[in-house]
């Protein structure tokens, strides 16, 4: 039971920051982005590519992360611009579209050119003991990082100016624009941040499991259910939904098998959504 | 107008609603002229029927009603899966089975719409729950695959020896489904029913203030339409003989089928149609390039929400009906 707990909450983290990008764009917004998952897979085949040819893990990753701000500020500067003309509902629709549209460039060009590619980081060293069970390192060391991401996410937030102005035109758009803040540019700061959080998903999932050049929409779909439980433009919410749901998740894979596993897991999240539609740590509206 | 008698308005109205679902059905009619020789491209032809169904079906409920029910694949999949193993596995006759499925269908859609309904969720939450809905029926498939045949798909053996599996037969079988859709639609547009559409689509709480019950008449959009879902998706199945998580897929129907809609136009009755056979025809052009044909398709999507966002027909119409006052306004009487 321990071990499943444990397992879970690893898992959990990892949902909480394929959610933290996702959740973020929409908050601040109200763009959907399909193309998430295949921005962690465009980092991914980036990071692979960049270790074949020699350079050592840690540039590599870093290389990746660049790459993932850099596809997101494509986004911002190409396909999203009419997105950001239009309000409400037809915004979210046509953002929904658009990068789909993306994605399935992306996700039609990676299956072309490198069909079965896929990228794993292999963490050496033995299993480490955690309350009695022992567990691996490339998990310990993926949830590490992952931890210490959210910490710089919610120290941004709380303690620099920048966060504090992202946070307000999450609040109140029209309010920020009259202090002075241009939400535009707030929005690609904040596109730029998702692409490299969705690198970040590629490099630390890999250490876990190996992230194929298929991986793209499984990742968005997961993402797109564990924000709508945090709570759209909640963090604290994605992280505290990704746990919630990863442990669910563990367990019911133990006791039912696999495939009903994932069926408890959107039972939880569709009964989570009628029961509070804000979500988890969301503001209801 | 006013100097007409009633009796010709009422025809020429009726005239309007039969004559472009007759046009379109005639057309669709001789294609198997050219294509008979080949039992590929029949094939292809109907799977393009069956997609027209889906996306008229999917056009009541989001283009009539506004509810984005992103579980297109899987409500016709309860369809197709409902009766397949309601012929093979319980041994109820064909028709029997397909009807039942169908029944199935349309209930679970009114239970959806039911939830988005009374739970107030918006466009985008009632596609998040839909889209749980396809994952979680996707999931059960491969679940229980003692019943489904998980990933290898069910072969449905009642039906093998009938008319469904002649090569020409399931054209028209599929056919008579596209017409008699595209005639209950357009009656349904012309009827209260419609006009509640219309009202609750423009500006639901205006709708709400003029006494129309919103939530029932979505609730009926959210029926009809499952119900020809459920319908298409059975007799799809049949006339296939086998059923796999990919005849009814997320990516196979939902995506192709909202692509297929909003090219043609969302909301008007014949885009369905018009986007089903485009893109089935686009497919066909396509598949020489295999996975680069995702790349084709992707730069579509792009293309077409970037610079034809409302979709052909409504352009087109705009079009002509500008035109015409051009002309009117350069030529008085």
């Amino acid at each position: 039971m321990i071990a499943n707990i444990l397992d879970g909450i690893i898992f959990g983290i990892q949902l909480g920051l394929w959610a933290a990008g996702l959740t973020l764009i929409y908050g601040l917004g109200g763009v959907l982005n399909l193309a998430h998952g295949q921005i962690a897979v465009i980092s991914a085949m980036v990071l692979a590519f960049a270790m074949d040819a020699g350079l050592p893990a840690l540039p590599a990753s870093g290389l990746a992360l660049l790459v993932g701000g850099l596809v997101g500020l494509f986004l911002d500067l190409t396909i999203l611009r009419p997105v950001y003309r239009l309000q409400g509902e037809a915004r979210v629709l046509l953002s929904l579209l658009l990068t789909l549209g993306f994605a399935f460039i992306v996700d039609g060009f990676l299956n072309w050119r490198y069909p079965g590619r896929a990228l794993s980081l292999f963490i050496g060293g033995g299993a480490i003991d955690i309350l009695g069970v022992p567990m691996r390192r490339g998990s310990l060391l993926a949830s590490a990082i992952t931890l210490v991401a959210f910490a710089a996410l919610f120290s941004f937030f709380r303690f620099t100016t920048l966060g504090r102005a992202v946070r307000s035109v999450i609040e109140d758009e029209e309010g920020a624009r009259l202090v002075g803040i241009d939400p535009a540019r707030i929005m690609r700061l904040i596109l730029v941040l998702s692409g490299v959080l969705a690198a970040l998903v590629a490099v630390t999932r890999s250490m876990v499991v190996s992230v194929d050049v298929q991986a793209g929409f499984g990742i968005t779909v997961l993402a797109l259910i564990v924000t709508v439980v945090g709570g759209l433009g909640s963090v604290s919410g994605a992280l505290l939904a990704g746990i919630i749901l990863g442990i669910v998740n563990v367990i019911a894979a133990d006791v039912i098998g696999t495939f009903m596993s994932l069926v408890v897991l959107l039972l939880a999240a569709a009964v989570t959504i009628l029961i509070r539609p804000a979500g988890l740590l969301g503001v209801e509206e | 107008m006013s100097n007409r008698g009633r009796d010709t308005r009422t025809a020429r109205s009726r005239w309007s609603l039969f004559g472009p679902i007759v046009a379109v059905g005639t057309a669709l009619a001789v294609i198997p002229l050219w294509l008979d020789h080949s039992g590929v491209l029949m094939g292809v032809a109907v799977l393009g029927l069956a997609f027209a169904c889906y996306a008229i079906g999917f056009n009541v409920i989001f283009g009539s009603t506004g509810q984005l029910f992103l579980c297109v694949g899987a409500l016709a999949g309860i369809g197709g899966y409902g009766g397949a193993i309601l012929a093979d596995t319980v041994g109820l006759p064909v028709v029997v089975s397909i009807l039942l499925a169908t029944l199935v269908s349309c209930v679970t859609g009114g239970l959806l719409s039911l939830i988005a309904v009374y739970r107030s969720l918006g466009v985008i939450f009632t596609g998040i729950i839909t889209l749980i809905f396809t994952l979680t029926f996707d999931a059960l498939l491969l679940g229980l695959g003692s019943l489904t045949g998980g990933e290898n798909g069910f072969l449905i053996k009642a039906g093998a020896d009938t008319f469904l599996r002649k090569r020409i037969p399931p054209y028209y079988v599929m056919l008579a489904l596209v017409v008699a859709f595209l005639l209950l639609h357009g009656l349904l547009r012309r009827s209260h029913v419609g006009w509640a559409w219309r009202a609750l689509r423009d500006d639901e709480l205006a709708a709400e203030l003029a006494g129309i019950d919103v939530a029932r008449y979505r609730v009926y959009g959210a029926l009809v339409g499952a119900a020809m879902l459920g319908l298409a998706g059975a007799t799809y199945a049949f006339t296939e003989g086998r059923v796999s998580p990919t005849t009814f897929g997320f990516a196979q129907v939902d995506v192709v089928v909202l692509v297929m809609l909003a090219f043609g136009g969302i909301g008007t009755l014949l885009g369905p149609v018009l986007g089903a056979a485009t893109f089935t025809i686009v497919d066909e052009i396509l598949i020489e390039f295999g996975q680069l044909r995702l790349v084709i398709y992707g730069a579509l999507v792009l293309l077409l929400f970037l610079f034809l966002r409302r979709g052909v027909i409504p352009t087109a119409r705009d079009f002509v009906a500008k035109r015409r006052l051009s002309q009117a306004s350069a030529a008085p009487d």
